[in-house]
């Protein structure tokens, strides 16, 4: 149990706060304590102070288990993507499966911590307040990371009154003068499926006018069928 | 089906195939986790980070094991697919959470109404 520590309680951010409730790791008990969901990590605290905190990043799951056919008592199932210290080895299974699990564990270290609140009634809060303190910290390792679309970088409305700041988007009219043929091409077809998609509400009779092709040039890709790989590699604006 | 209050995830969902979770609200779904797990429930919320939250879940973990959750929440990060169900049209879906995004975007008017992105000019 070495992975205890000393530590003062969280005090500020804590969402939820519940008390009288069991920590086990693995299938170890580790006593009974108060369970702190504060936005900057979770931490378990026993009576006498000892416990351990876990960082959101860290988390890759949590749920409200009540399935007392897979565990006798309804608690918070937390799985951090984490090596923990455990007590001896499970026993290790026969045949096949065997060295598929020593290489998942090489890869994948899993702990899987379960917090069992005397008050059941209070799982889903718990729950609740998990969700909320981990959507404050979302994946930094995110490998998609075209999601730098705040404030003035992406100035929606600028662009649309062809003031954007940003040299590499057209505005409607400057953007056509630059079109070559094929771009033109491009531009009746991509107008031609935005006219289908869209007519029935913003148009009346289903023609489009000047005005209603211009209210569409906001900087977005208005394309709305994003299903085919690769659709996005000719996209002029960088976001 | 509810839009994100959040300007941020707003303008991340439509720029991200997010856009088609966060239409399939209530449709049961079978997730597959990152660890090899999986889960299968009705889809309750899907954030612009991909994460997810589920009700009623069947979830397999990597051993095989079977077990039954009142709800899940699984972190963007750990998903790896996201079964969208037979039933459901992509394009159609994608369409109309476009829709109510600029619904709410523009409400009041184009011209109207509190600007979305505040403009340097308006400084």
């Amino acid at each position: 149990m070495s992975f205890l520590k000393r530590f003062p309680p969280p005090g500020e951010g804590v969402r939820r706060q519940e008390p009288d409730t069991q920590a086990v790791l693995g299938d170890r008990g580790l006593g009974t304590g108060t369970l702190y969901i504060a936005e900057s990590r979770l931490s378990w605290l026993d009576k006498s102070g000892l416990g351990f905190s876990l960082d959101y990043p860290t988390i890759s799951l949590h749920a409200v288990s009540r399935d007392l056919n897979a565990y006798p008592w309804e608690h918070l199932y937390v799985m951090v993507n984490a090596k923990f210290e455990e007590e001896e080895p499970k026993e290790a299974p026969m045949g096949e499966g065997e060295e598929e699990e020593d290489s998942d564990d090489d890869i994948e270290p899993i702990a899987e911590f379960r917090f069992v609140p005397s008050d059941k009634s209070a799982l889903e809060a718990m729950f609740s307040a998990m969700c909320e303190c981990q959507a404050l910290h979302p994946d930094p390792e995110d490998e998609d990371s075209d999601n730098d679309y705040e404030g003035e970088e992406y100035d929606v409305e600028a662009h649309e009154r062809g003031q954007g700041d940003i040299p590499s988007f057209y505005t409607y009219e400057e953007g056509l003068s630059h079109l070559t043929s094929e771009g033109q091409a491009t531009l009746e077809r991509l107008e031609g499926m935005l006219a289908q998609s869209v007519s029935s509400q913003y148009h009346m009779a289903g023609v489009r006018t000047e005005d209603s092709a211009r209210e569409f040039e906001d900087g977005m890709e208005v394309d709305t069928a994003p299903v085919v790989a690769g659709q996005f590699e000719d996209a002029e604006v960088d976001h | 089906m509810e839009i994100s209050h959040s300007v941020k995830e707003r303008t991340i969902a439509e720029n991200s195939l997010v856009i088609l979770l966060q239409g399939i609200h209530g449709y049961v779904t079978t997730v597959d986790l990152r660890d090899e797990s999986t889960a299968v429930g009705r889809i309750t919320n899907v954030d612009a980070f991909m994460n997810i939250r589920l009700a009623e879940v069947t979830f397999t973990d990597r051993q095989g094991r079977v077990s039954q959750l009142d709800d899940l929440f699984v972190t963007g990060r750990n998903v790896r697919y996201v079964h969208i169900p037979d039933e459901v049209d992509i394009r159609a879906t994608v369409e109309k959470q476009l829709q109510l995004i600029h619904k709410v975007r523009y409400f009041g008017g184009r011209d109207k109404g509190r600007k979305e992105f505040p403009t340097a000019r308006h400084k």
